[in-house]
Parts: C-alpha cells; sequence; structure tokens
C-alpha cells in the first residue's frame, strides 16, 4: 500500500509535467535526428546544418513574413536512429510542441515513423532516408520532401563512369545486416549484373570492426575491385585500411556513403588511390562560407557530408515562408517549395526538383554529384556527374 | 596471388590479433566480477578512455609509442580510482544494481566523451607502417606489435597474481571475501587494487584497439560485448578461463569469417556459446558451483 | 490484526493487504481517475505517453513473474518480438482479424517458451541473464536475416489498428488501459495465490523447496510460459498501436530495458516494475528539451537511484527510514 500511494505520488507528477511552451514571435522549427547510438554523426549533421542556417537567419535579424518580422529557433529531439524513436520525437514534437515544420530525420526507420505521424496533421517534413517509400507512399508524399541523393538517383549514371573508367570484372561488396544494407544492397548488385561486372557479396553484423577475414574471403574469390558502398564512416575507413594492410592493391572505391574525410583520417595513408561517390565539394568556393561557419561554431573537427544538405533544406524552408507569406499554412508553404525552383541557398547552386517517373511526385531534389580521388592525403574531384 | 598457405596465415594472424584485444578487455572484467562481484557495464567506456588517451600522448603530444600506450593507460586508472569511490563501491557485492548502475555510469561516460570530443572517429597514425611477407602471409606490423603488447601486459597480470603479496590477497579476496577479511586483508585495499588493475588492463586493450581500429566515444560498445562473451566462454571470475575464452572466440571469428562469411561466424559464434552454457554453464575453465 | 512479511532490510514481500475497505476505495478512485482524464485532458501527445507506459507496464509487469522465480531474464522484448511479428503476418499475409493475431501472437510468444524453457531454466543466476541474452541476440538475428517473413531489417511498415475505431489514440488508449488492467491483474492474483507462495519459497531456498516437494522446474516452465505468453500478448498490441516494427526494438538491449523497470521500481513487489514502467517511459520525456546532455542525466539518474535505493523506488519509504535512523523501535518482527 505504501508504494501504491508512492506511484500514485509519481503519476500525478507526471501529468502535471507536460506543458505546451509559448511562441511569441519566435517561429519553432522542429528536427529529428540521432543524437545517441549508431546513427549520432547523421542527427548531428543535421542539428549543426540546421543550426547554421538558423543563425544566420538570425545574424541579419530575422525572418520578414508577411509584415512581421521573426526569430527562428529549432527544437530537435533524439530519435536513436530507431523507428520507435521516431515517432515518439515526432508525437511530440507534432502534437505536444505543435511544430509545422521538421529538418530531418535520417534513416529510413525514422522517417517512415516520422511521416506517418506528420502527414495526416500536415506538418512539413524535409529529410533524408534511403527507402523509396518515403516518396512513393500511400500519402503520396503529399507534406514530405528528400534533400538528398539516393541510390536510385546517382547509382545508374556512377555505374556508367565505374565501368567506363575502373574496368572490372569481378567487384566485392561487403554490406552491413542493417536497414539500409538490406534494401539498397539487391538494387546494387542487380546493378552490377546488368553491366557485366560480377559480383562477391558479404553481409555482417554492424558493430563489428574487424574485416580482415571478409575481405581475404573475397580476396580468394579473385576480385579485381571492392567497393565499400553503404558502410557507415567508420566502418568504411576501417575497411580501406584493412584490406590495403593484408595486401590486396586493386581499386578500392565507393559507391555510395560517402564518407571521404572520415576515410581520409582513419585510413591515412592506405586510403591513397581511394575513389568515391561524394555528395558534396568541401573545397569548392561555393562551400567556404558554410565550412567556416562550421568551424567557428563546431571547431576542427569532421564535417558530415550531409550537413549541407540540411542546411539547404533549412533555407528552402525559411525561403518558402518568405516567398508565401505565412508560417501557418502548411499547404501554401508545401505548394511554394515545389515551385521554389532555381532558389540557391549558396551550396548547392539552384535548386531543382525530380522524382515523378520514380515515386509519382516531384519531392526529391536533384542535385548534381561528383566522383573524387584521394591523392596525396586530399579528396581530389575526378568528375561531375549529373541524374539523367 | 591466394594460396591456402597464405589463407590459412591470415586465419591465424587475424586470430591471434582478435583474441589478444579480446583477452585484455576480459580479463579487466573478470577481475572485477571475482573479486567484487560488479558486472562493469561501463568496462568499454574504460577502454575508450585508455584510447583517447593513447590518442593525445601519441598523435598530439608525440611521445614515444610504447611510453604512450602505458603511460595512457596508467593515466586514465589513476584518475578512475575517483570514480571507484564515488560510484563503484556503492555497488560491490551487489550483482543486479551494479548492473544497471554501472549501465548508467557507461551512458554518463560515453556522452560526456561526445560532448568533449565530438562523434567523429580519431585515427591513430601508424608507428608501425611496415608489412612483413613471410612465406606468403602477409603481417602487418602493427597487428604483430599488439599481439606482443599483449603477451606482455598478460605475463605482468600473471607474475601480479601468483608471485605477489597483493595478487595472493587478491585470490583470496576472489575466492572467499569473509574469510580473506579474518585473515587480516584490508579489503577496501584490494578492492582499489583490483580496480586499478582492471581499468588499467581495459585502458591498454583501449590504447591497442584504437591503434588497430580507430578512437571515438562510442568505440567502447564492442569491446564490452566481446568480454561478455569471452568470459561466459570462459567461466565468469576465472583468470585463465578469460585467456582461454578470448583465443577460442578470436580464432572462430577469424576462421568462420573467412571461410563462410559473416553471418555464419555470428550465429556459430553464439550457437557454440550457448551450447557450452547449457552443458558447461561455468565455462571452461571455472568453478563448478 | 496486521500481518506484514518483512525481509531483513524492511522491504515488504507480497504480504496479504489487512484492510480491504481503504484498499478498495483507493484502486477504485485510481480506476475512475485513469478512466475519466482522458475527458479533461484531451492532448494526443499525452494518450501517446499513457499507452507507452501501459504498454510497458504489462512487459514489465510480466517480466516480475520470471524474476519473483530467482531467474532474470534478458530476452523479454525477444517474446515480444514474437508476438508482433505474428500477430503482423497474421493479419497482414494471412488477412485475419486483430483478435487472431493477438491469440497466434500470445500463442506463439508461449510455445517457443515451453520450447526452450525447460532446457534453459536449468541455469540460474548470472547463467540464466547470459544464456537469455544470447537466445534474444538468435532470435533479433533471425528477425533481421528472415526477409521474406519480417521484413529484414526494415521491418514491417504499415501495420493496421486493431479496428478502424481503434486508429483514434484515445480509443486505443481505454484498450490498452483495459488489457493492462486484466493482465496486470492476473499477475497479481497469481502471485498472491496458493501459486505465488509456492514462487516464493522456490526463490528463496530451491533445493529446501524441492525437498519439500515442489516441483521447482515443472513450476518454473510453467511461470515462464505464462510470462512469455503475456510477453507476446503485449507485442501483438503494441505493433497495432505503433504501425511500424523492425528487429531493433527486440533486442537484449531492449529487454534490459524491462530489467532495468524492475529493478529500478522494486524488485520484491508487483507494484515495483509498475512503478518502474512509469519512470522509464517518463523520464526521458522530461530529459527531452536537455537535448546534448540527455543521456548523461538519465545515466546519473540511474547511477543515483540504484546506490541509494538497491530496493528500487517501491522503497522509498523505507530507504528514507534507514537513512534518517530508526525513530520508533518496531516491537514484535
Amino acid at each position: 500500500m505504501r508504494s501504491m500511494r508512492t506511484a500514485l505520488v509519481l503519476a500525478a507528477v507526471a501529468v502535471l509535467g507536460f506543458g505546451p511552451a509559448a511562441a511569441q514571435d519566435v517561429i519553432k522549427i522542429g528536427a529529428i535526428g540521432s543524437l545517441s547510438g549508431g546513427g549520432t554523426a547523421w542527427g548531428l549533421a543535421i542539428k549543426r546544418g540546421a543550426e547554421i542556417a538558423l543563425d544566420e537567419v538570425n545574424a541579419a535579424g530575422g525572418v520578414k513574413v508577411g509584415d512581421k518580422t521573426y526569430k527562428v529557433e529549432l527544437v530537435m529531439y533524439d530519435d536513436q536512429y530507431t523507428g520507435q524513436g521516431g515517432k515518439n520525437a515526432a508525437e511530440r514534437l507534432v502534437h505536444q510542441d505543435k511544430v509545422k515544420y521538421i529538418i530531418g530525420p535520417i534513416g529510413s526507420g525514422p522517417v517512415v515513423s516520422t511521416i506517418a505521424v506528420s502527414t495526416p496533421e500536415k506538418v512539413l517534413v524535409l529529410s533524408n532516408g534511403y527507402t523509396p517509400t518515403i516518396l512513393r507512399n500511400e500519402f503520396k508524399a503529399a507534406y514530405n520532401f528528400r534533400f538528398t541523393l539516393t541510390n536510385l538517383e546517382y547509382a545508374p549514371n556512377m555505374m556508367k563512369w565505374v565501368k567506363e573508367n575502373l574496368k572490372l570484372k569481378k567487384v566485392g561488396i561487403l554490406v552491413p545486416n542493417d536497414a539500409i544494407g538490406q534494401s539498397v544492397a539487391p538494387a546494387l548488385i542487380k546493378l552490377y549484373k546488368e553491366s557485366g561486372i560480377d559480383v562477391v557479396a558479404d553481409f555482417y553484423e554492424r558493430g563489428s570492426k574487424e574485416f580482415s577475414p571478409l575481405i581475404t574471403r573475397m580476396m580468394a574469390a579473385g576480385i579485381d575491385g571492392f567497393d565499400i558502398n553503404f558502410n557507415a564512416p567508420g566502418e568504411a575507413g576501417l575497411m580501406v585500411k584493412q584490406a590495403r594492410q593484408i595486401g590486396f592493391d586493386k581499386v578500392i572505391f565507393q559507391m555510395g556513403g560517402p564518407s571521404v574525410p572520415e576515410i581520409i583520417e582513419v585510413a591515412g595513408k592506405q586510403a591513397e588511390g581511394f575513389i568515391s561517390y561524394e555528395m558534396y565539394d568541401f573545397d569548392a568556393p561555393a562551400a567556404q562560407p558554410l565550412v567556416k561557419a562550421y568551424r567557428a561554431k563546431y571547431g576542427a573537427g569532421i564535417i558530415n557530408s550531409q550537413t549541407p544538405a540540411f542546411y539547404n533544406a533549412t533555407k528552402v524552408l525559411i525561403e518558402a515562408m518568405r516567398r508565401a507569406g505565412t508560417i501557418d499554412d502548411t499547404t501554401k508553404l508545401r505548394d511554394t517549395i515545389e515551385k521554389i525552383e532555381g532558389y540557391d541557398a549558396g551550396v548547392y547552386g539552384p535548386l531543382k526538383w525530380t522524382g515523378k517517373e520514380i515515386y509519382g511526385v516531384d519531392h526529391q531534389v536533384k542535385l548534381p554529384f561528383f566522383i573524387v580521388e584521394v591523392k596525396d592525403g586530399k579528396a581530389v574531384s575526378r568528375a561531375t556527374l549529373t541524374m539523367d | 596471388m591466394l594460396t591456402n598457405t597464405t589463407i590459412l596465415g591470415q586465419i591465424v594472424v587475424n586470430g591471434l590479433n582478435l583474441s589478444a584485444v579480446y583477452i585484455l578487455v576480459a580479463l579487466g572484467f573478470t577481475l572485477l566480477f571475482g573479486i567484487m562481484r560488479v558486472v562493469n557495464f561501463a568496462h568499454g567506456e574504460f577502454a575508450m578512455l585508455g584510447g583517447f588517451a593513447f590518442y593525445y600522448l601519441y598523435a598530439v603530444l608525440h611521445v614515444p609509442w610504447l611510453l604512450a600506450v602505458v603511460l595512457g593507460a596508467v593515466a586514465v586508472a589513476g584518475p578512475s580510482l575517483i570514480l571507484e569511490w564515488l560510484v563503484f563501491r556503492w555497488f560491490y557485492h551487489k550483482m543486479f544494481q551494479s548492473m544497471i548502475g554501472l549501465l548508467g555510469l557507461s551512458l554518463v561516460m560515453t556522452y560526456t566523451s561526445l560532448l568533449v570530443w565530438d562523434v567523429f572517429e580519431r585515427n591513430v597514425p601508424s608507428a608501425f607502417d611496415s608489412i612483413l611477407r613471410f612465406q606468403g602471409v602477409i603481417i602487418p606490423m602493427d597487428r604483430l606489435v599488439t599481439i606482443g603488447v599483449s603477451l606482455a601486459a598478460l605475463g605482468a597480470f600473471y607474475f601480479l597474481m601468483v608471485h605477489t603479496k597483493i595478487g595472493l590477497a587478491m585470490r583470496a579476496a576472489a575466492q572467499d571475501v569473509e574469510i580473506a577479511l579474518t585473515q587480516g586483508i584490508d579489503a577496501h585495499k584490494i578492492y582499489r587494487w583490483s580496480f586499478f588493475v582492471a581499468v588499467f588492463l581495459a585502458a591498454l586493450a583501449g590504447a591497442l584497439y584504437g591503434q588497430i581500429y580507430a578512437v571515438s566515444p562510442f568505440m567502447g560498445e564492442r569491446p564490452l560485448f566481446v568480454a561478455f562473451i569471452v568470459v561466459i566462454l570462459g567461466g565468469m571470475g576465472s583468470i585463465p578461463g578469460a585467456a582461454l575464452g578470448g583465443i577460442i572466440l578470436g580464432f572462430t571469428e577469424s576462421l568462420l569469417g573467412t571461410l563462410y562469411g559473416g553471418s555464419v561466424a555470428s550465429y556459430a559464434s553464439f550457437g557454440i556459446v550457448i551450447l557450452l552454457l547449457i552443458f558447461r554453464p561455468w565455462g571452461l575453465l571455472g568453478t563448478r558451483e | 490484526m496486521t500481518v506484514k512479511t518483512l525481509d531483513s532490510t524492511g522491504v515488504a514481500i507480497s504480504g496479504a493487504s489487512p484492510k480491504p475497505n481503504r484498499a478498495t476505495i483507493v484502486a477504485v478512485l485510481l480506476a475512475a481517475a485513469l478512466l475519466a482524464w482522458p475527458f479533461v485532458a484531451n492532448e494526443r501527445f499525452v494518450f501517446h505517453i499513457a499507452i507507452n507506459v501501459c504498454l510497458a507496464a504489462i512487459a514489465a509487469a510480466s517480466l516480475h513473474l520470471i524474476i519473483r522465480t530467482g531467474h532474470v531474464s534478458l530476452c523479454h522484448a525477444a517474446f515480444i518480438g514474437i508476438g508482433a511479428y505474428t500477430s503482423a503476418y497474421v493479419v497482414m499475409q494471412l488477412g485475419l482479424p486483430f483478435i487472431a493475431g493477438l491469440a497466434l501472437g500470445t500463442f506463439a510468444a508461449a510455445l517457443l517458451a515451453l520450447l526452450i524453457g525447460p532446457v534453459i531454466l536449468r541455469l540460474t543466476g548470472k547463467y540464466f541473464v547470459l544464456i537469455t541474452f544470447l537466445f534474444g541476440e538468435i532470435v533479433r538475428m533471425v528477425f533481421v536475416d528472415w526477409q521474406a517473413v519480417t521484413g529484414g531489417a526494415n521491418g514491417i511498415t504499415d501495420i493496421p489498428a486493431p479496428a478502424p475505431i481503434f486508429a483514434e489514440p484515445r480509443n486505443f488508449y481505454w484498450l490498452t488501459l483495459l488489457a493492462a488492467a486484466l493482465c496486470i491483474g492476473f499477475c497479481g492474483r497469481l502471485l498472491q495465490s496458493e501459486l505465488g507462495r509456492t514462487i516464493d519459497s522456490i526463490r528463496e531456498d530451491e533445493q529446501l523447496a524441492e525437498c519439500s516437494g515442489v516441483p521447482v522446474i515443472r513450476i518454473k516452465v510453467m511461470i515462464f510460459v505464462i510470462a512469455c505468453a503475456l510477453a507476446g500478448f503485449v507485442g501483438s498490441l503494441q505493433a497495432h498501436y505503433t504501425h511500424y516494427i523492425s528487429p531493433q526494438a527486440y533486442s537484449p538491449i531492449e529487454s534490459l530495458n524491462y530489467v532495468i523497470m524492475n529493478v529500478i521500481g522494486g524488485m520484491n513487489t508487483l507494484v515495483g516494475p509498475l512503478i518502474g514502467a512509469l519512470f522509464l517511459v517518463l523520464t526521458p520525456e522530461f530529459l527531452r528539451g536537455y537535448v546534448q546532455v540527455q543521456q548523461i542525466l538519465f545515466g546519473l539518474i540511474l547511477i543515483i537511484v540504484m546506490a541509494f535505493l538497491p530496493g528500487g523506488i517501491a522503497d522509498l519509504r523505507s530507504a528514507l527510514r534507514t537513512l534518517l535512523g530508526p525513530k520508533r523501535r518496531d516491537a514484535g518482527r
């Protein structure tokens, strides 16, 4: 009975603990990302990309929507890189904090759960996520957009480049046995085979750091190229390092990821000659303001390639508010975003939408992408490719 | 051209290398359980701190390699005694409470490190870049050195446990604390010594692990997972058991992974350990309870 | 006359309550409050939290049954997963109604428990913890690898609500409240019955119980099967609420959460896991604002609670009393 009373007290405290926050002349922009667990690097990329964009807006005095000027604020919750976590964060943002727009998340699980919560409430979601159901779903992606490329967008043309330039007969791929690996690997293997390249594939449990046995096995199968595709940055770096250390001397490349700065950091000298798909050219002149802002706020560490995408998404959202003259009418905002082609947030050039053919809606951002090669510890651009 | 010798040799080298690091981590873990009956869920985080200490000493301050490894481990184990006083001592001989409490500690350590050091992995430049080629077998030098240092640490540990007074006291306490107390052994002194040694070994393992792989706030997860399995295999609280368990796990992973691929290696490892638990739960070298 | 059994640290062990009237009044008031508050606070997010608390409470309470036999299981989430996947498959692939999914999910979990129970329950203490950890990991790996049936690491999406009326969170809350009342009530009755006392005797001294003629292994298996059946039950319910399941939600780490609920709430009484469920669902929500330090604060809370309340939160009163020193002497203990 004593413990019953304790339970009652706790319950009462709990019920009283939630109160919606007041917002006066400050626009709350929601965000969801992994701030703990395996996806933390990506969650931080969302947070930082968005924060840099919002800092810019606030430094300029705020955003003028209609005849009012608003400051902007980010409200970000952790999804722990799981579908359930995404749902919890989305429920809180949408129903408790009553935000109208969400930046992120990354990862098919969290994104799918978030959209299920946000779309019925007409909350905009600007996310990442590899699975096609993010854009091709029962809602017809009515209120969400994707701001990064997936393999469906870049792989065909990249495969053409790989075929012409790397001249492979048999490629080895190591894939993590997780959501991305399982959903994307079959498509990749199919693409290789269609291009006339034989594939030796193996799956491993995420968490493992020792790939020498598996790489040895592939070498025994006679591969002349090693594609580290969808591996997380840390693992990708280790794969390059370990492959070189056990004597693999053929080409190592990445048809996904990307994780070039992380690979250069982890593999050091062994990264020489590594070729990769890259989302963003941090050395380009256009990138310098973003890099500078990042360094000032977050230090000298590696900048994850997802960061510019979410900087871009946030800027697009703010611009849409300005153009539409509203912060509440999300349907109008959505229509404005759809028509925002040509707007240049400063990191990717003029924005273009695509995707109708594959997904039924043009809510997929169209970006150029790069092929880089590591020379003397730096990533050097070898080619700039576009989607068809 | 990969010959069978090469592959076999590769399997052995990878196996030894994996085993060496696993054993170091498992030893500290089993020591803490054997003497103080705590399940140290934060063990991986001490390895992680060892990795960072080593990184700063070697990669940033350019302290000579071996000195950096040892000094780094001491630099972690010493100050950790504060954690012993603050956190661990509440949980001695309380297995379940220790599990949850130290899980909490692991969260605190991991996410504080995340705040301090950010999420990306740091590479420790290879001290030993060369690659030995021997009869078609390829051995990266840094792995060889890892094996060497691990063996030295194991040897020193063995010497401590068997040939010193404090080691004798520790073993007595592991067997039966109350009787050890009646023999005049200062329990707290033993606990602190055991804690220091356990964390030292973990931090050392972390430095070697960081050298071969990479250093990051999350790097402690894998060593903890492995320590668990090794200790099950070898028997909770058994030191030779931890060594044997480490070797078995390392070689199984290496052998099965090379010959059959990732999935099979995982299932098989678990299957073996489960069978062992069913038929011989005290592990290969543990004491039957 | 007050009959309360206390162990050496003053913690009440499932004693029979002496004053039915007072208890009944409290219970009725509580039930009324739990049923009625959704009319007052019509907040969707609060429903979401309340549903999560109810589901967690069922899971933690069912684990509590196993803990009362002296075994700590780290594969409880695996059985919840079995219930979830079975139910999703039955409803989505076989086109059967939710009730069939619920029943088959419960049954599948019970069946698996029946198969492995006799083997693993022979182990005790830390060995049981370890073997359940490994078993839980194997089940998770099967969920990940058996892509044809489970959808692999990407899981299963668009799982329908039990019935269109339950797509509304408030209605689903009442459904889960009913389920929780039934399941937890069942656990409570079981623990207070003759069987419950047998379980306690097994936990306290297994060999003595065996000598007294208690069929120890049979009882342990029976309790294990019941507990895992309840886990399958809640798994199915949960799947049809979140509409999306994936292997990650059923890993040994998740099982650890249910163990934490029991240890933090209090392992000695049924109220313990309920408090623990409340605690573990609510605390992260309270800490959400502290984005960067959320996990750090949570970790600190775990350390402090475990260090100063080894008997769990349910033990708060007696722990405080021990801390502040006895003011009165208990006559006749």
